[in-house]
């Protein structure tokens, strides 16, 4: 049993970063109805630009992580305004597909910048670690564990005690009534972008944290992220979150376990451990597990 | 008129809908309700449609007129109650299922597909009569070739009826309202059902539109063998043209029976008319004022208070 | 006319190109034979599906399994992939089309992870991480890795790759020309500009979708054994998610729901960084290598169908073929004045 606390303790954490994806898609998605394909692009790009301001302009990690963290967000904001706002009220494929130009914007972009090679974070913990009786803790883990938690009380606190939180939660109920009682649609829609692409940033650079490092594809941790908001249904914050951390302590268990018990499985099988949960859990409930199905208009 | 359900209305005897008068009625709707959240927004429904009668179902906006509408397309589930079509349990049909009963259907906002031609909207509507295997479809084999010739022509002959031939091949989106009204209405009669609903077929319309529908609608009761269930805000409208009316306000049935005893229900006079209409509706039952009088959009009466609860909200009605 | 200046481009153009050029063009008539499947799904039938990538990989997989370890002919193994991938689409396809919308995308992407994996772990089927050979094309005698000779003349290999390629492409887009005219076709409209509303009136809506699913699953079946017996080598991470993006940028760059879009849409994603590629010598903005720093041919590529893809869905939804319609409307209607002028002085 000796292995089940840390692979337990991994799981958390990746299930944090993936909890921080999950959110970001999340909250896009209530107030547009669109999936951001551009998330995990984001959430490089903001781990190349902090691990460049720290390591190549030698800022302190918490000055460059707090400066990555609003460029990321401007950047998301700047999406929304100069290409997003144009396609509002056409299809909801539209707007996907521009996410995905994005995506592959940032995609060609991050290695003419950056170049290829791994690199570090750049944080002030690297491989240092703690001793509690006979494990060992990463401390970018349990920092990421603790950002995360951070992260979504202040998202909850948020939607539920400020003007702009209240007016995008009642846009996710109902846009044309949120417009009747004066909600400006406009600035909730920037909101949404700028928040994703903030909480995108803050996973990607702890994401990048020991033993991993920032590199061109780490967004493609995105796409693992996707069996943790459809487990949780896609207009859930709630939702989100607890689909996060599922999927991310069911893959590290996977990940632990399944190559001495059922080594047949092949070496890649945690990789699509998340898709296998999220197809049991489709094929009873649809919608996931705290989502409602979109609905359509006759 | 003001006729009972069932009698004197099978005279389609010797058409083909003939042979299934033992089905019973074509509507058979009964206690029903429809529970969104804590709302009722409908409650305790009771009525049922003879085989080839023009019923007309009115309220308020807000009534839950479209609820109702949307419970007879299998769109909605009933919380309570049971509806039967031709003698057939609704419940356990999806709304794909419909067409195959006979229940025809048109759309208060416009159920097109606006980048097809007229012709391909209606046929849209002959869908459930065609074989569509993607080998048939893909290879054009001669039997697919007669059957697309078939129903083209069936297509054509409906939109003949409504009188939009000459359009036939223009895209739908690109026509004016009124005429994409009477496309959907071409639509639901190439679906060949022997039940017709249809939702707010005047709505946004002009005076002369609203009355060249009605006169259609009156003359597909008189040639064709279906029955006809009308929901409508304008009840000028549905005086005119409906055997009986059943009157909702806030999800319940307060009046049913013939357009006359129904206007003259004290309970409908003050929930559906309220101040200037009553007296034109006096007017109106003593034969004076043609049909079609009434503005879409007429004040919902004396009840300030919003919509009773359809989910979609009082603007969908 | 238009016609036949396109069947004469269509057919000369192996002649008048050096081999670069051959290579990269039957490439994009492969390309055009999945793309033209993918429309089926998406441009007609609205559905997104990210998953394309899975069903090419089904293709060619299975294509070389049965060419080269069963000894098969092309005239039974290019078929044979294509039924394999629509069997394939028919088995996902119930669990994937309950879902609505961007649900469907995701559950399509678990379709590019799931397909990797057990081409990683399958290494008898696959060659595993370390890649498998797939097998030429033959007919009889004829072996397209060596060229072909009719009748004294010698076609290369990609012109034989190209010329079968054509055929099935001409195949496939009178096919889909017969299905998008027929009941099935506006059944697919119907879904995908109303759905709720075409179930009322008796579209099968579900039926439409998995029919849809079954024909893009086949022609990305029949594209993709083309495409790795071409390649002649394909290791599992050839068959990823970005594959299936640029088929999605494809038809949108093409223009959806239209017969040529997707070929115009191949023509341009297949051909752009082979032109950037080749012309990466000359222009010095671009660094020939794909690793260290610099704007290498294949980030270019990326970063232009990012802003091509934004650009076209802003400004013309239509895509290319929307551009062709715009242009031919502007220079009939100036036809039309001028000929309305000269008749009326």
């Amino acid at each position: 049993m000796s292995t089940f606390v840390p692979l337990l303790f991994a799981g958390v954490a990746l299930g944090a970063i993936y909890a921080l994806i999950a959110l970001g898609f999340t909250v896009v998605y209530r107030a547009s109805r669109v999936i951001n394909f551009a998330q995990g692009g984001l959430l490089a790009l903001g781990a190349f630009v902090t691990s460049w301001m720290v390591l190549d302009e030698h800022l302190p990690f918490w000055a460059a992580f707090v400066c990555g963290t609003l460029l990321t967000g401007l950047l998301g904001l700047a999406f929304q305004l100069w290409v997003v706002r144009f396609a509002i009220g056409r299809p909801e494929f539209t707007i996907v597909m521009l996410t995905l130009g994005l995506a592959s914007v940032i995609g060609g972009v991050l290695p003419t910048l950056f170049g290829n090679n791994p690199r570090s974070n750049g944080d002030v913990w690297g491989a240092s670690s703690v001793h509690v009786g006979s494990y060992q803790f990463f401390w970018v883990q349990i920092w990421t564990i603790i950002a995360a938690i951070v992260v979504l009380l202040v998202y909850g606190a948020f939607t539920r005690f400020t003007k702009y939180g209240l007016a995008m939660r009642g846009t996710a109920l109902d846009p044309e009534a949120a417009t009747a009682v004066g909600i400006p649609l406009r600035r909730v829609y920037a909101t949404t972008w700028f928040i994703a692409a903030v909480v995108a940033c803050i996973g990607g650079v702890f994401l990048g944290g020991y033993p991993s490092t920032v590199n061109p594809t780490m967004g493609n941790i995105a796409l693992l992220a996707f069996p943790a908001i459809i487990l949780g249904g896609l207009d859930s914050p709630t939702g989100a979150i607890v689909g996060g951390f599922s999927i991310g302590v069911v893959q590290e268990m996977v990940q632990g376990y399944q190559p001495q018990h059922a080594a047949w499985l092949g070496n890649d099988f945690y990789l699509i451990a998340p898709y296998l949960v999220m197809i049991l859990v489709l094929l009873v409930r649809p919608y996931g597990l705290f989502g409602s199905r979109p609905a359509e208009r006759l | 008129m003001g006729l009972e359900p069932g009698a004197g209305l099978e005279q389609g005897a010797g058409l083909e809908q003939g042979a299934r008068v033992g089905e019973g009625p074509a509507l058979d709707v009964d206690g029903v309700g429809l529970q969104f959240g804590a709302l009722w927004a409908l409650s305790e429904v009771s009525f049922s449609v003879g085989l080839r009668e023009l019923f007309a179902v009115i309220g308020p906006n807000g009534a839950g007129k479209t609820s109702l509408f949307n419970l007879l397309s299998r769109v909605y589930e009933p919380t309570t109650g049971r509806i039967r079509c031709f003698g057939r349990d609704m419940a356990g049909l999806r709304p794909h299922h419909l067409a195959g009963v006979g229940v025809g259907r048109t759309f208060q906002n416009l159920g097109l597909f606006p980048h097809s031609p007229v012709v391909d909207n209606v046929l849209v509507g002959r869908a459930h009569l065609m074989k569509s295997g993607t080998v048939r479809a893909g290879l054009r084999l001669p039997s697919a070739r007669r059957e697309e010739r078939h129903h083209r022509d069936a297509a054509m002959e409906a939109l003949a009826a409504v009188g939009l031939a000459s359009v036939a091949h223009r895209p739908v989106g690109a026509l004016p309202y009124g005429i994409q009204k009477r496309v959907e209405l071409a639509r639901a009669l190439a679906m060949e059902p022997r039940l017709l609903l249809l939702d707010e077929p005047v709505a946004g319309m002009s005076r002369s539109e609203r009355s060249e529908i009605v006169d259609l609608v009156r003359s597909i009761h008189a040639t064709r063998p279906l029955a006809i269930v009308l929901v409508e805000h304008d009840m000028g409208v549905v005086m005119g043209l409906a055997q009986r009316v059943l009157v909702l306000d806030f999800g319940r049935p307060i009046a049913l029976g013939s357009p006359a005893v129904v206007q003259a229900d004290p309970e409908v006079v003050r929930a559906y008319l309220g101040q200037p209409l009553a007296a034109e509706l006096a007017g109106r039952a003593a034969g004076r004022t043609p049909a079609g009088g009434l503005a879409a959009g007429s004040p919902r009466g004396p009840v300030p208070a919003g919509p009773a609860g359809e989910p979609s909200g009082g603007g969908a009605d | 006319m238009l016609g036949v200046a396109i069947a004469a481009v269509a057919l000369g153009v192996p002649f008048w190109v050096d081999g670069y050029w051959r290579t990269t063009f039957a490439f994009v008539v492969i390309a055009a034979i999945g793309a033209l499947g993918l429309d089926v799904l998406t441009g007609w039938t609205g559905q997104i599906s990210l998953g394309h990538a899975f069903f090419l990989a089904v293709g060619a997989y299975v294509g070389g399994y049965l060419g080269a370890h069963q000894g098969l002919s092309a005239a039974l193994w290019i078929p044979a992939a294509g039924a394999a991938a629509g069997v394939l689409g028919a088995v996902a396809g119930p669990a994937a089309l309950r879902l609505r919308g961007l649900y469907l995308a995701i559950v399509t992407i678990g379709l590019v992870y799931i397909g990797y994996y057990v081409l990683q772990t399958w290494t008898g089927f696959s060659g595993g991480p370390g890649g498998e050979s797939l097998p030429p094309v033959t007919f009889g005698s004829w072996n397209f890795a060596r060229g072909v000779t009719v009748a004294g003349h010698v076609f290369t290999r990609d012109q034989c790759y190209y010329y079968l390629a054509l055929l099935l492409l001409v195949l496939a887009m009178l096919y889909v020309r017969n299905v998008t005219r027929s009941t099935l076709g506006r059944s697919m409209v119907a879904v995908r500009d109303r759905e709720l509303a075409a179930a009322v009136l008796g579209v099968h809506v579900a039926r439409t979708k998995m029919r849809a699913f079954v024909i893009s699953s086949v022609l990305a079946g029949v594209a993709g054994a083309l495409y790795g017996s071409f390649l002649s080598f394909a290791v599992p991470g050839d068959w990823g998610l970005v594959l299936s993006i640029e088929y999605v940028v494809m038809i949108v760059v093409g223009g959806m729901a239209s017969l040529w879009g997707p070929v115009l849409g191949a023509l341009f994603v297949v051909g752009l960084p082979a032109l950037l590629q080749n012309v990466s010598t000359t222009l010095t903005f671009l660094s020939n290598t794909t690793s260290g720093n610099g704007l290498s041919p294949a980030d270019a590529a990326e970063i232009v169908y990012g802003v091509l893809l934004v650009l076209f869905l802003l400004i013309e939804p239509g895509g290319i073929v929307g551009i062709g319609r715009r242009i031919g409307r502007q220079l009939a209607g100036r036809f039309a004045r001028a000929g309305g002028g000269a008749g009326g002085s």
